[in-house]
């Protein structure tokens, strides 16, 4: 044997003998603290490994554990709309225009620099002085913010109590710092500091980690030490096997049939699937038929929502009520006026009667006018199973009223500007949410967010435009008193069942999946505290919420 | 996608010249197929093959006897196990994949020998011009054959199956039939052009027969194994291409083929439900519909070259 | 001399046409992929400056220009490697992406394309030497059955059964997560580990063409004139099947090691988005899920490019091997 071979040889026994040893050692590699107190969430897609990126101001771009790191002023929860403090102790109005935050006292940024509200100030300036950082479109509402002592003050341009929510949930970062970044639009963050429970220990290509805080003001009450976010894989498929193999103690993923596999695989696998929104099939309202209200009255009527709710989710969710509301969770604003609260039941024959009020009538088994039949084409992102699932069910449903629907399933950034620009024909896109019926409505019926078809808006794509609706808008926002929100709310709740902006659907769910093997205190039906979604900022409601098993 | 038969390659010209020569009468068609199947009967791997198509062949005429229900109808509980209603389960709409499989036979077999006949023709036609014809056209083609040989054919394929936007089972023929013909060309090339220069097409040129009766009357003929070897290569590969083009969603969304039923089975996750059925029935379904014509053309590769024969 | 001549010139002509197929082919289709693409861009969030424009244009074709412009630029950004962006990852640009997967890749298809020629070289001729018998019969309907699998198929039952199922190996990737590429023996076994399934798929259904092309040629060797003399002389059979026949029948096997490599490349697609395997394969499965038209054209040329490249380092390893084909 010459010494080449010999080389060659040794080379191949050992990579053979590294194999074999690592098949003995742990699957997952590289960090994780040994000895609990480990939380590992489902991560980030990867793009195609995880880009470095905390700015928590581009949602688009920031990977999830800022909302670990950096704290808004209060949470809102989107179940019930109820406020829990983080960096403000409290708000109130104190005029119809003007609001007052609180702020916590004591608080230390992680590089031991103590938080004031100069920092709250600060953060509120630098997003109207960079627009494309106001994702929520704070400055579209509010003229001015000030210190008052420990207290900021927040002017409003005109009367919008439910806006409170969406002011206190800009996240707050740190003046001295962040004054000094020539382009807050393209900083990628890589250092993050925030006052959050939680800083950024190490960052690999397909997996980051975050380690405890010790100086967070309320450290006592933070179980995990670690927290683990492994990438996803751009196969869904795949996704779906990682959490069924009880890799994550937190994850979110539509999984089919959860109790067989999910539940069933551990003793300690949990599920929580709320509604999270409403499933709607929007029409583009620039277009005819569809910008006629009896045409869409007709598509409503014809739909057997329960079936179309059966088929998407598997029975996990049920049918929408057409008022808007997410039920049970806002049954308090809802209308008593409304039958069946509103749940819209199919009706052949009264859809036959609104589709003939739009000039529309049954021939031969189409749906015809002017010698055309009715057609549409329904887009939506093609790895939504549950949507697809329910757009073919809506396909065969309104084919049975003479109607040919046909899919188009584009990849999700397709299809998101598709639904932006206002090109689409039909769509499947999801309603409200945010557990204010104020903000649901106004995002989706606010004539201030129709822009011209081709230009992208994220609100109100559906392009409705009514002068009366934008009034009781204005109202709902302005009304201090229970009393004057109730009504004002019903007149809307009665716009979305008379004139079937969209027609909404089912309950589109969150899904929630929870081991309790290291850690209790998920939010469940017993505990809607916030939503199980764990890409925004229900992350930092429920990690501060979660105690050791 | 080609796969490598038991084709000699051309460059064992001894292989060929043991092609027999016909007179130049060309049998009855129905008397020659009797024929060509009982050669390849005595051939106990085109045996198997042919009993394997015949009876893919048979499900497929027969499916609506046999399906107990309608592929598309999402009727059912989607998910299910196999039970006694749904023999392989129900897909994550509440089809049944039984039905499915049978009415599936029916695409992917019209799919395999649809782009294997497209495949074949141009091959056999740009084979016979480049062989028959030297010089300029014959560099030209055979330039192009080498080239569409060399290039992958899976990316090929799904960057052409991606740039056509309609989705329709004949984009799939023609994507499929695009790149496979090359290697059936080279090999009819070569033949065409070793019996160019045999005395009976010297003579029939003297004769004053037409080109087009020469090319054939006088050469196909005595190719015919070789364009039966190259429509069953053709044939397995786009069984295959099919299937791929289907598994990455670049089918037709209303057809439902095997290829669509593991598409839809990888969509809704059916190692998750631990359907594995679902995976495994498809699969191998065109994994045997593949082989069925391979074996075949195994016969067909004894028919031409002795040395292939069994003894 | 002449033969390497001959190969470096159809080498250099075949990569010509090559790339220009790769111009002229989203031309030629209906629609506007430069469009689509730019629309897709924007709202992916990638800054469509004019160089974007320009360079997404040349990719895929602007109505109404001098094509042969478009053709020269075209050529320009080849040679220096400026396929613009994608929108299926848009942070970074397709050459960056491309670049760190294609040693994957590498690796993937390099291990299976040794590893099956091993075997089905090996197979093919035990399988020629025993013609006819109960061996060769086995081996042949097995090989053919087992080249009618589609490359996915298997990997999705692997990926079910011994990984998914029972844990033996990862579900997904190139390498664990939290681990970063670095040369350490522990990653390069963990590596090794996460390719055991896709290469093992990838070499079990392209064996067939090693294990055929060897009998053959085993077949067509045995029956020289040499190999009846060897015997004749009382050498054993096992030496003469070894030393003589298979030896000179492999020669003309490593011809088809070009179409092999043909159906490994075509097979990484498929597997490699199956087990998420981090090569080109799954980067043109995201595209063509994605309809990125930039990513996929830049993938199609790259993965071309190198397989011709590939083929010209055989054809010239081949003229060292084989005196006959020198003089040719």
């Amino acid at each position: 044997m010459t010494t080449k071979t010999a080389l060659v040889a040794a080379a191949v026994a050992t990579l053979v003998a590294t194999g074999l040893a690592a098949c003995g050692s742990s699957s997952n590699g590289g960090g994780g603290a040994k000895g609990g107190g480990t939380l590992t969430i489902q991560g980030d897609a990867g793009n195609p490994t995880l880009v470095e990126n905390f700015n928590p101001f581009v949602a688009a771009t920031e990977l999830h554990g800022g909302y670990l790191m950096y704290e808004p002023l209060e949470f809102r929860s989107p179940v019930d709309g109820t406020f829990t403090p983080f960096l403000a102790t409290g708000h109130k109005f104190t005029d119809p225009k003007t609001l007052d935050f609180t702020i916590r006292q004591n608080v230390k940024w992680s590089d031991g620099q103590p938080f004031t509200a100069a920092d709250v100030v600060f953060t509120f300036n630098l997003i109207k002085k960079y627009p494309a950082l106001d994702g929520n479109g704070v400055w579209a509402q509010i003229t001015g913010v000030a210190t008052s002592g420990n207290d900021v003050t927040v002017t409003f341009k005109a009367p919008n109590v439910p806006f409170a929510g969406v002011v206190a949930k800009t996240p707050i970062v740190p003046e001295h710092l962040w004054s000094s970044v020539p382009d807050p639009t393209k900083f990628t963050n890589t250092k993050p500091v925030g006052t959050g429970p939680f800083t950024l220990d190490k960052f690999a290509p397909t997996q980051y980690s975050l380690k405890k805080n010790p100086t967070y003001w309320q450290a006592a009450k933070i179980a995990p030490s670690e927290v683990l976010f492994p990438a996803q894989s751009s196969n869904q498929a795949t996704n779906q096997l990682d959490v069924s193999s009880g890799k994550f103690d937190w994850s979110y993923n539509f999984l089919p049939n959860v109790q067989k596999t999910y539940v069933s695989r551990s003793k300690t696998n949990i599920y929580w699937f709320p509604p999270g929104g409403v499933i709607t099939l929007y029409l583009n309202l620039t277009k005819a038929p569809y910008n006629d209200a009896n045409f869409r009255k007709g598509i409503s009527l014809a739909l057997d929502r329960t079936t179309i709710a059966q088929k998407a989710v598997n029975g996990y969710l049920d049918a929408a009520s057409q008022s808007g509301l997410i039920l049970p969770n806002l049954k308090k604003w809802l209308d008593p006026s409304l039958p069946d609260q509103g749940v819209v039941k199919p009706d052949p024959a009264a859809a036959q009667a609104a589709f003939a009020q739009a000039g529309y009538t049954m021939q031969g088994g189409k749906l015809v006018k002017d010698g055309k039949q009715a057609s549409m084409s329904i887009v939506m992102p093609n790895n939504f199973t549950d949507w697809v699932a329910a757009a073919k069910e809506v396909s065969t449903q309104l084919g049975q009223v003479g109607i040919k629907a046909s899919l188009d399933l584009p990849q999700f950034p397709q299809y998101q500007s598709s639904i932006q620009a206002g090109t689409f024909d039909a769509a499947i896109g999801g309603f409200g949410g945010t557990g204010d019926p104020y903000t649901d409505f106004n995002n989706a019926l606010n004539s201030s967010f129709a822009a011209p078809v081709k230009t992208a808006t994220a609100n109100n794509f559906e392009r409705f435009k009514d002068p009366t609706v934008d009034q009781a808008l204005a109202t709902l926002a302005a009304a201090t008193d229970p009393e004057a929100q109730q009504q004002a709310t019903h007149t809307l709740e009665q716009v979305m069942y008379k004139q079937v902006p969209a027609v909404l659907m089912y309950y589109g769910g969150s899904w929630g999946l929870f081991s309790t093997k290291n850690f209790t205190g998920w939010p469940s039906a017993d505990n809607p505290y916030t939503l199980p979604t764990s890409y925004d900022g229900s992350l930092l409601l429920v990690v501060t919420r979660l105690t050791k098993a | 996608m080609t796969i490598i038969t038991a084709v000699p390659p051309p460059e064992a010209p001894g292989a060929l010249a043991d092609v027999p020569i016909r007179p130049s009468r060309v049998p009855g068609p129905l008397l020659f197929v009797g024929r060509a199947v009982r050669t390849l009967w005595s051939n106990s791997k085109a045996r198997i093959g042919i009993v394997l198509l015949g009876v893919i062949a048979l499900i497929a005429i027969f499916a609506p006897l046999i399906a107990p229900h309608s592929p598309t109808a999402t009727t059912f509980t989607p998910y299910l196990n196999p039970t006694g209603q749904n023999w392989f389960g129900t897909t994550g709409n509440g089809q049944d994949v039984f039905s499915q499989m049978v009415y599936g036979a029916r695409v992917s077999l019209l799919v395999g020998l649809a782009a294997g006949i497209l495949a074949t023709v141009v091959a056999v036609t740009i084979g016979l011009i480049a062989g028959y014809r030297p010089g300029v056209i014959d560099e030209v083609l055979s330039f192009v054959t080498n080239l569409t040989l060399v290039i992958p054919g899976i990316p090929l394929m799904i960057i052409l199956a991606a740039y056509i936007q309609s989705r329709s089972i004949w984009t799939i023929v023609l994507v499929v039939a695009f790149t496979s013909w090359a290697t059936g060309a080279r090999v009819i090339r070569s033949q065409a052009t070793t019996l160019r220069t045999r005395e009976f097409v010297t003579s029939a040129v003297f004769s004053g027969e037409r080109l087009f009766r020469i090319v054939f009357r006088e050469i196909l003929p005595n190719m015919t194994s070789l364009v039966a070897a190259s429509f069953f290569s053709a044939a397995t590969a786009a069984v295959m291409a099919e299937a791929s083009l289907e598994f990455l969603g670049l089918g037709s969304p209303d057809t439902v083929s095997w290829g669509t039923i593991l598409y839809a089975a990888q969509q809704q996750n059916a190692l998750l439900t631990g359907q594995w059925l679902l995976i495994l029935a498809p699969g191998l379904a065109i994994a045997l519909l593949a082989t069925s014509f391979t074996l075949i053309n195994f016969g067909v590769d004894a028919l031409s070259n002795p040395r292939l024969r069994e003894k | 001399m002449p033969y390497l001549l001959r190969k470096g010139v159809l080498f250099v002509v075949t990569l010509w046409a090559a790339i220009t197929l790769n111009f002229i082919l989203p031309r030629l289709m209906p629609g506007s992929p430069e469009d689509a693409a730019l629309g897709k861009l924007a709202s992916a969030g990638v800054p469509i400056t004019n160089a974007e424009r320009h360079a997404v244009e040349i990719q895929l074709g602007v109505p109404h220009t001098n094509v042969f412009t478009q053709y020269w630029d075209y050529l320009k950004n080849i040679v220096q490697f400026k396929f613009g962006h994608s929108y299926s990852f848009p942070s970074e640009t397709v050459a960056h992406t491309i670049g760190k997967a294609l040693p994957w890749t590498l690796v993937l298809v390099g291990a299976t394309t040794v590893f099956a020629f091993v075997v089905g070289t090996l197979l093919g001729v035990f399988a020629g030497w025993r013609r006819g018998k109960a061996a060769d019969t086995t081996v042949t309907l097995g090989a053919t059955f087992f080249a009618a699998f589609p490359p996915f198929w298997l990997g999705l039952l692997l990926l079910y059964f011994l990984a998914y199922k029972n844990g033996w190996f990862p579900i997904k990737g190139g390498y664990a997560e939290g681990a970063t590429p670095n040369w350490s023996p522990s990653f390069l076994a963990d590596a090794f580990k996460h390719s055991v399934l896709p290469a093992l798929t990838l070499a079990v259904t392209t064996l067939s063409g090693w294990v055929f092309g060897m009998r053959n040629n085993m077949i067509n060797t045995l029956g020289e004139d040499y190999v009846t003399f060897a015997e004749a002389n009382g050498l054993r059979t096992r030496t003469v099947a070894l030393l003589y026949a298979a030896r000179n029948a492999l020669l003309p096997n490593v011809t088809a090691f070009g179409l092999s490599l043909g159906a490994v490349v075509g097979g990484s697609v498929l597997v490699e988005g199956v087990f998420s395997y981090p090569g080109l394969g799954n980067l043109l499965y995201i595209a063509v899920t994605n309809h990125d038209f930039p990513l996929m054209q830049a993938l199609f040329l790259v993965i071309t490019v190198s397989m011709l490249v590939a083929i010209f380092v055989v054809d010239l390893l081949y003229a060292r091997l084989d005196p006959r084909v020198r003089r040719a």
